[in-house]
């Protein structure tokens, strides 16, 4: 427990150095923002942009607060998972390559409180993005759009945050796997955006699938009401992670540098 | 459609913008202090102020050196 | 006080096809400063690093023994400095000092103490304030020898401590070394003798993932020094070919020539040089110098490496 803390409190210190405790949550805040406050202006975009034809008016339906909080999770599906890809993908991989590894590995330590730490300082980090982005795009929705729902927009968030949690771990097992960093990143933003595509063709096969997160946050945005296999995808979602996190600790203890 | 074409609700576009200005800001001061960068700094310079939210992000991505 | 330290058998190291290190045996005595002496490529690092316990040996054995009996989990004994140190840049030397110190188990009140010690130790008393990020390579390998005896190991393990320095960086290292081998037992590898023979009272020549010869510096100077002729003539035509013509002598037993310079192993160092005075008198040649004496280490070492 003790070197638990003394390398979390290490990972801690460099996000906080490295400014990734002020650039990730700053990009997850204007990406939250971003999505109500481009609803709100798209029909004086489009009328500015002067392509229409004179007299013609548009009448764009407007949207409402639950359809745009839905549309802001789509934008974190793609951007924001990238971002969160390329924020953590050498939390692992970069000291094993660097050579730091081999003087932390040559003392007695835990190899399963290292990469807990590694888990926990990544666990932190995206959760407290996404809340500030997510609060973020909730303000604006209702000062610019309009309502949302309480109880549905809570549990969207929520599974989004399951979502992004198993996006992490992915992140960093591959981290532990893989050196390059490109490598790194390619692997875990393809594998996240095949998962939530698969179940999109095939809801029948990934009803249970970490995948179906974001569709399933995004219905219920949509519908209000509980879509089928919420539960089972979070629990297979945390089991995922908990499975991810074994792999990873296994592999920093037998690849503990690359020398 | 009235409401659509009301006046722009500056004091919550101002936000948005000053986010930006920090995450430059912060940028900038980050790329002062490193010691090393990949590529010349004047160069991070220019794709931090040009490059708005996604020029910041790949400075910190990829501009910064972990390893010393 | 003779006990064993670090008892290594049949020590190998296999990646895919190629066998890095072949079974190699060897102890290191408490108390005593062993160099592994090699060139490059000979398996060194792969050594240390199993020593470590970075790296699994594909077989063998290492033990410590911590007052006679060998213990389950040895890095707690061990202090390590790997070739050419790398350390977070965003940290201070003092922030590294006590994260180290720390992982290694030490309470946080040691380790304040132990901190301040071991900077001034090794001369970075004012630079430990500073991020490491501007430290040179001479600092770093400092603090890295600091890191390395926080926890006041029983054995410290030096990967080429001294091969990326500049001269002043090399010289306060060995120095600093000089000074520890007298509280801790350290093993070291180098390609460099000189530094082996410097401050080492032991040596592991290792070529090839096997060891070559070991021994203690004195017995191993002592059985494989041979008697030698240094010897140098003019450079014109006919010393040249006296030089070549005397080391065909039967009492030369190996030579080396090398422009107007020869170096011959003979039998019997003052008859031999008397021979070959009275040789080069009667041909009238004139000689540079000679010099009648023992091979040195550095001739074993080369020779060594080369066969």
């Amino acid at each position: 427990m003790r070197q638990f803390l003394l390398f979390f409190r290490k990972e801690m210190m460099e996000m906080r150095r490295s400014f990734k405790w002020l650039w990730v949550p700053l990009v997850f805040l204007m990406l939250g923002i971003i999505q109500p406050v481009v609803t709100r202006f798209m029909p004086q975009i489009l009328e500015s942009s002067g392509n229409l034809p004179k007299g013609m008016t548009i009448t764009i339906e407007p949207p409402s607060g639950s359809e745009v909080m839905a549309q802001t999770l789509g934008q974190y599906n793609s951007v924001g998972l990238m971002i969160l890809v390329l924020s953590i993908m050498t939390l692992i991989s970069g000291e094993r390559q660097s050579g730091v590894s081999q003087m932390i590995f040559a003392k007695p330590v835990s190899y399963v409180s290292y990469a807990a730490a590694k888990w926990a300082s990544m666990l932190s980090l995206v959760t407290a993005s996404f809340v500030l982005g997510y609060a973020g795009a909730w303000y604006y929705t209702m000062q610019m759009i309009g309502n949302v729902e309480t109880g549905a927009a809570v549990k969207a968030g929520l599974l989004y945050l399951l979502w992004l949690w198993f996006t992490g771990s992915l992140t960093l097992l591959m981290s532990s796997l893989l050196n390059p960093a490109a490598g790194i990143a390619f692997v875990s933003i393809g594998a996240a955006i095949l998962l939530s595509m698969a179940s999109g063709w095939l809801p029948r096969f990934t009803a249970y699938s970490p995948g179906s997160l974001p569709q399933i946050s995004v219905r219920w945005l949509q519908a209000s009401d509980a879509p089928a296999g919420a539960f089972g995808a979070a629990i297979l979602c945390l089991m995922c992670m908990i499975f991810f996190f074994m792999i990873a600790a296994y592999q920093v203890k037998i690849r503990k540098s690359n020398v | 459609m009235d409401t659509m074409n009301s006046s722009i609700p500056w004091n919550l576009i101002m936000p948005l913008i000053v986010l930006q200005l920090i995450l430059a800001v912060v940028g900038l001061l980050s790329l002062y202090k490193a010691e090393a960068t990949r590529g010349p700094k004047w160069l991070w310079v220019i794709i931090i102020l040009c490059g708005n939210i996604p020029g910041s992000v790949v400075y910190f991505v990829f501009g910064r050196k972990d390893a010393s | 006080m003779t006990r064993t330290l670090l008892q290594v058998r049949e020590l190998s190291k296999r990646f895919k096809e190629r066998e890095v290190v072949k079974g190699i045996s060897f102890n290191i005595t408490e108390g005593s400063c062993a160099a592994l002496l090699g060139p490059n490529g000979a398996g060194k690092t792969t050594t240390i690093s199993m020593l470590a316990g970075l790296l699994q040996p594909s077989g063998g054995s290492i033990e410590l023994l911590v007052n006679g009996s060998p213990t389950t989990d040895r890095r707690p004994y061990i202090g390590f400095l790997p070739q050419m140190p790398v350390f977070y840049p965003w940290m201070t030397g003092v922030e590294f000092l006590l994260y180290a110190g720390e992982l290694a188990g030490l309470t946080s009140r040691e380790v304040k103490s132990e901190t301040g010690e071991w900077l001034e130790a090794v001369g970075l008393r004012e630079a430990g304030k500073r991020r490491i990020g501007s430290y040179s390579g001479g600092m770093k390998q400092r603090l890295g020898l600091a890191q390395a005896l926080i926890h006041r190991p029983k054995l410290l393990i030096l990967d080429e401590p001294v091969s990326a320095l500049d001269p002043t960086g090399r010289k306060d290292v060995l120095t600093l070394l000089q000074r520890i081998r007298r509280e801790t037992t350290v093993l070291f590898s180098t390609h460099v003798l000189h530094d082996a023979e410097e401050i080492c009272d032991e040596i592991i020549m290792i070529r090839n993932g096997d060891i070559a010869l070991q021994g203690s510096l004195d017995h191993v100077r002592r059985t494989y020094s041979e008697p030698v002729i240094r010897l140098e003539v003019g450079g014109d035509e006919a010393s040249r070919s006296w030089l070549t013509a005397a080391c065909g002598k039967d009492f030369v037993i190996h030579s080396e020539v090398s422009g107007g310079r020869a170096k011959m192993k003979v039998a019997n160092v003052e008859q031999a040089s008397r021979a070959l005075m009275a040789d080069a008198v009667s041909h009238r040649i004139m000689i540079r110098s000679l010099e009648a004496g023992h091979s040195t280490l550095e001739d074993l070492f080369l020779k060594v490496v080369q066969a």
